[in-house]
């Protein structure tokens, strides 16, 4: 007695409507935050930089969406300007993270032996460090400035794509179009641009969505801590510190960017976690 | 298993000595000396006597001499003074170490207690509303800035209804408070840090016991429990759970930088004085012995939880020990 098998085409296209729906609603938040980072100057409705004392901490109004900070300046405008800090340092550091990760695991998992095991020692030392104080003491030595937080959590990050791509090269090497590629004396080098990269693009690109997310985090908190993106520049971070002084009192001025900072991390999260589904399943 | 974990530890070292010449560069090689915070404030500070300070201090040497002189010193676990009060760092670490610990241990007992009931009750039925309901969660405590929820913790439950306390570990009178009573206090101040870390810990690690009890349940073994007839109970937690603890354990062992992360964020948020909070100001400080210890210890805890981690995996799990891991 078999039970009856449920309804094949039904299901497929169920599960494809599940899976495209989250890369959807994640593709859609972020296509919709891309154009408000880039139109910021066009669409903002005040200079974020404009102070203006007697405006100091007002509620949000018809005049100001989402209130103003302790100095005057419009929180609307500074959340639009920050949106471009963000997602400009959340894909960078991820940016630098995916070369140096791509790297490290290709020679890694391509050449293998001695190079291999003194690479990943560095790879699992690396990861034994809590890279949050890597992270606070290199930008706290190196002065604060977007270049240096976007290397440094770049720098801090790569670990996880060297470690994946390591492995996809390590299943690769055995396969056959690698041997004939091999047999018909292409030079290593020709081998690993040409055949073995072009194969992990996909997990790659699945960790970096998901990776942006994290980086974007990380902005969050060095800003947060005084570390990150420096003031009067707008950064969802530093509102977030520069809010602290009118905790309780203006409480639109930690829960605006916090619900930014959450709604960008959950878009790249949900797209990253659709395009896993969809390609690596 | 003794050989095993002989050639663990040992090969920590290369790996520990890595980590701290990585810190050791980095701070001796950026702009910025201990002696400037030291003195300039101080306008009288002449160049002479800056250049007795950095001598006194050892600083005047060669980065690599410092280095070993550091190392060598730090076998014998003597970490120094710090340079801005001139105590030993060991004795500030040891009055901070312990207010750290409370929190870590109570946050991991608490998300250990709340993930696996939660990984395994979505587990049963995978894709069920329970299932669903979870995965929301855990992407929402995942996306989550925790330091945003303390903030938002201490502005709503602190200051607009009082509930409880918004900073620090003791109230201004605990000193007059029986023990019992300033335990009490402690622990009301420690309920929203403690409470954020958990939720923000939880995504992780729930997630974790799902797909691995989910993975277990699929097994021969429980089918064939279910077909002799064991009640539904005993094939859960007796077959199932037991058997899906196990990567459990790993993941906790990988998790330790997290929670230390998070640990410099939450004192700094709760004005709390562990060794985040100590980390953080040292490294605005620029008081280099106290931050290179602390790198030390982090980076010691997360190798021996690492470490711990696959011991306790390596006991349970026999097919383990003959294999070399290195995925």
């Amino acid at each position: 007695m078999r039970p009856t098998p449920p309804p094949i085409r039904a299901f497929v296209w169920g599960k494809a409507m599940r899976e495209s729906r989250l890369v959807v609603a994640g593709g859609l938040a972020l296509g919709l935050l891309a154009v408000i980072a880039i139109l910021a100057p066009w669409i903002a409705p005040y200079d974020p930089l404009a102070v203006s004392l007697p405006e100091a901490l007002l509620p949000p109004s018809p005049a100001h969406w989402v209130g103003t900070d302790p100095l005057g300046r419009d929180v609307l405008a500074r959340l639009m300007y920050g949106a471009r800090i963000s997602l400009v340092i959340g894909v960078i550091a991820v940016g630098v993270a995916v070369v140096i990760g791509t790297m490290v695991g290709l020679v890694a998992g391509y050449v293998g032996g001695r190079v291999d095991s003194v690479l990943m020692r560095v790879v699992d030392t690396m990861l034994a460090f809590p890279s949050i104080f890597l992270l606070l003491a290199v930008i706290a030595m190196l002065s604060p400035n977007i270049y240096n937080i976007m290397v440094v959590i770049g720098l801090t990050s790569w670990m996880g794509v060297a470690r994946l791509v390591r492995a996809e090269v390590l299943s690769l090497k055995e396969r056959e179009f690698i041997l004939a590629a091999r047999a018909i004396g292409a030079s290593t080098w020709r081998i690993m641009w040409r055949h073995v990269l072009p194969n992990v693009t996909a997990p790659v690109l699945v960790a970096a969505t998901l990776g942006v997310g994290g980086a974007i985090l990380t902005e969050s908190v060095l800003s947060y801590l005084g570390l990150g993106v420096q003031p009067p520049t707008p950064s969802w971070g530093n509102i977030l510190n520069e809010g602290r002084v009118a905790l309780g009192v203006a409480w639109w001025l930690t829960l605006s960017p916090g619900v930014c900072i959450l709604v960008t991390v959950l878009a790249f999260n949900l797209l990253g976690e659709g395009l896993r589904e969809r390609f690596l399943k | 298993m003794a050989a095993y974990l002989i050639r663990r530890l040992l090969s920590m070292i290369p790996v520990l000595i890595g980590i701290t010449i990585i810190s050791f560069g980095v701070m001796k090689l950026a702009p910025g000396k201990p002696t400037d915070v030291m003195l300039d404030f101080n306008p009288k500070a002449s160049v002479e006597a800056r250049e007795r300070m950095e001598q006194l201090l050892g600083l005047n040497q060669p980065i690599h001499i410092q280095y070993l002189t550091w190392l060598r010193r730090v076998a014998t676990l003597n970490f120094d003074r710090s340079f801005r009060d001139g105590r030993p760092v060991t004795e500030i670490v040891v009055e901070r170490l312990p207010i750290t610990l409370t929190i870590n241990v109570c946050a991991l007992v608490l998300i250990l207690g709340l993930a696996i009931p939660l990984g395994v009750i979505a587990a049963v039925r995978p894709g069920g509303l329970f299932d669903r309901a979870t995965t929301v969660l855990v992407f929402i405590g995942y996306s989550t800035p925790a330091f945003w929820l303390g903030l938002l913790g201490i502005a709503w439950l602190g200051v607009a209804l009082g509930w409880v306390p918004v900073s620090g570990l003791h109230s201004l009178d605990a000193e007059s408070m029986s023990l019992v009573g300033r335990a009490l206090d402690a622990a009301h101040h420690l309920v929203l840090p403690v409470g954020i870390m958990t939720f923000v810990g939880l995504a992780g690690l729930s997630r974790y016991a799902r797909s691995s009890m989910v993975e277990v349940l699929r097994q021969d073994y429980i089918r064939t429990a279910r077909a002799k007839g064991l009640p539904e109970r005993l094939v859960l937690f007796r077959h199932g759970l037991r058997n899906a603890l196990l990567p459990i354990v790993t993941i906790l062992g990988l998790s330790l930088p997290d929670l230390i992360a998070g640990s410099v964020v939450m004192e700094t948020v709760f004005a709390i004085p562990g060794m985040g909070r100590l980390f953080y100001d040292a490294v605005m400080a620029r008081d280099q012995h106290i931050v290179m210890a602390l790198v030390t210890i982090g980076a010691v805890l997360t190798l021996l939880g690492n470490l711990l981690a696959d011991a306790a995996y390596a006991a349970a799990d026999p097919r383990i020990r003959v294999g070399k891991s290195h995925a």
